[in-house]
């Protein structure tokens, strides 16, 4: 049992490891990446302060607030994107689903372990972009450890909820072959409604009940807005038990989408 | 010329064929970037919902600048989206090498070889985006309006296309040309929003140097009657120059080509 836990252990850690290696090794990316990111701040800064021009408060939000929540999301933005569509399709195509499939490991918590490694080494990458805001646009963190806590925690869980969600929605991908359609679909609908580009409070309530609906808001606008100062702490363990409810739901619809929609796969050659 | 064209069309029939293949494909791709569009759309629809304008510039205005911006992008993306993939897809496996042994010039080669329908997408997007904008705005379609559009639309395509093609360039030295492309492809974000909401420094950044302006801003101050100065008449001459200079700097990257070795 021990052993076997062990076992588990060295074979996952070292999944994570190769993980945030591979992404460590394509610096051109990550220099090209910290440009866009740093253009797109610019774009939304100076379109807030436009917005701002003739007003004080926009659905309760101050300028300052609204900056302050935007520049967060657009440093964060890459996070509800999503890398599981594709390779859903690269897979298949490849056949490299037959091998993944044989493998004596579990295929979803490999992949979940492979994702969170790579968000992992992705924030600490980030990190010079944070600085960067805080220089140019005076973005502002919380000195409480305890909203720090709460916004790890709020990330954690809200990645997790997309992830499963994404699985499931991958699973389109033993069906339709195009998936670069398919992950461009996702993140237009997932960013939007995530609160990467807009508040969700700045919303019509029409489409915040929508937003709500959606797991996207989990991975995003929930997490920010404690960062950001937009969401109080008291308010904590009432959206962690939202996030909680969607995580234990998807677990159980994504597995089971999972091996409904596996026996469908065709493989296309490789 | 003819010659080229009707090659043009050789290669377009043959690229729908395959497209043709997976139907479903070709439908979801050609309406993916539509639907990016709609999530930008939406949020500037969200925040100019509550305020009467941007800068002076109203919803449907602004609409009119995006509209541009998107039927100039879906120019590039349909018929040199090559531009971005003549790194992985091209070079580094060795295919660029048959380019250079065909009868007919190798940067064409490169561009005809692919056409992208997820381009489409984009391109009816725009074309509504400024159908919409003009009808709420009351701007009449006069001839000489629809020519400016016609001009204004295919200079902004050609604008992209030259500086995707200086950026890729530098795949024959990298052999990955997307993360340079990336970095002056993601300044067109910009040219979304009326210019004059930015920093002066921005602004000509966008005009003279990496001219995004020309494609959206510019042409839908001159529709708008907006008093912009002689530079709403300067989108094809900007455009010219650029893609002259675009292929000079493709053929001096060309020169210095010398295989991958795969």
């Amino acid at each position: 049992m021990i052993q076997s836990l062990r076992r588990n252990v060295s074979i996952y850690s070292a999944i994570a490891s190769t993980a945030a290696k591979a992404r460590l090794a394509y610096n051109m990316w990550v220099w090209a990446d910290f440009f866009a990111t740093i253009i797109s701040m610019f774009i939304f800064v100076y379109f807030w302060r436009a917005v701002y021009a003739g007003e004080t408060t926009l659905s309760g939000l101050t300028l300052a607030q609204t900056i302050n929540y935007i520049l967060l999301a657009r440093l964060l933005a890459p996070l509800v994107e999503t890398r599981t569509i594709y390779f859903f399709g690269y897979m298949i195509r490849q056949g490299q689903i037959a091998v993944e499939l044989t493998r004596p490991l579990d295929m979803q918590l490999r992949v979940v372990v492979e994702t969170f490694a790579e968000l992992a080494t992705f924030l600490v990458q980030r990190l010079p972009l944070f600085l960067l805001a805080w220089l140019i646009f005076g973005l502002q963190l919380p000195s409480n450890p305890a909203v720090w806590i709460a916004f790890f925690i709020s990330l954690i869980l809200g990645q997790a909820v997309l992830f499963l969600f994404d699985w499931m929605f991958a699973c389109l991908a033993f069906y339709v072959t195009e998936t670069w359609g398919l992950s461009v679909v996702r993140i237009g609908v997932g960013s939007f409604f995530s609160g990467a580009l807009v508040p969700l409070v700045m919303m019509p309530g029409w489409l915040q009940n929508i937003a709500a609906a959606m797991p996207f808001a989990q991975a995003m606008s929930v997490p920010v807005s404690f960062l950001s100062g937009i969401t109080s702490l008291a308010d904590a363990p009432r959206l962690w038990t939202i996030q909680i409810i969607w995580l234990a739901a998807l677990l159980i619809l994504s597995r089971v989408i999972f091996s409904i929609t596996v026996r469908k796969v065709t493989v296309q050659g490789g | 010329m003819t010659r080229y064209l009707s090659l043009y069309g050789y290669f377009l029939i043959q690229r729908f064929k395959i497209l043709m293949e997976y139907r479903l494909n070709f439908f979801i791709g050609s309406a993916s970037t539509a639907i990016l569009q709609a999530a930008s759309l939406a949020t500037i629809w969200v925040v100019m919902r509550q305020i009467p304008s941007l800068n002076g510039w109203n919803f449907y205005e602004v609409i009119l600048i995006y509209g541009l911006l998107t039927m100039g992008e879906s120019i590039t993306h349909m018929f040199a989206d090559n531009l971005w993939t003549i790194g992985w897809n091209y070079i580094r496996s060795g295919d660029f090498d048959r380019f250079l042994v065909r009868p007919i010039d190798p940067l064409f080669h490169l561009l005809a070889d692919r056409f992208c329908h997820d381009g489409i997408g984009n391109f009816v997007t725009g074309a509504l985006l400024i159908g919409v904008s003009m009808y709420s705005l009351h701007v009449a379609l006069t001839p000489l309006r629809a020519i400016y559009i016609l001009v204004a639309v295919i200079s902004g395509g050609i604008i992209f296309i030259a500086l995707n093609l200086i950026t890729a360039t530098s795949a024959f030295w990298l052999t990955e040309s997307i993360p340079v492309t990336q970095v002056v492809f993601n300044m067109n974000e910009f040219a979304k929003y009326p210019l004059n909401i930015y920093h002066n420094a921005i602004r000509i950044l966008l005009t003279w140097l990496i001219p995004y302006g020309f494609v959206s801003f510019y042409p839908a101050s001159y529709l708008l009657g907006r008093d912009a100065g002689p530079v709403v008449w300067l989108s094809p001459v900007v455009a010219t120059v650029f893609i002259l200079i675009a292929y000079r700097v493709w053929l001096f990257g060309l020169r210095h080509y010398s295989g991958t070795g795969s």
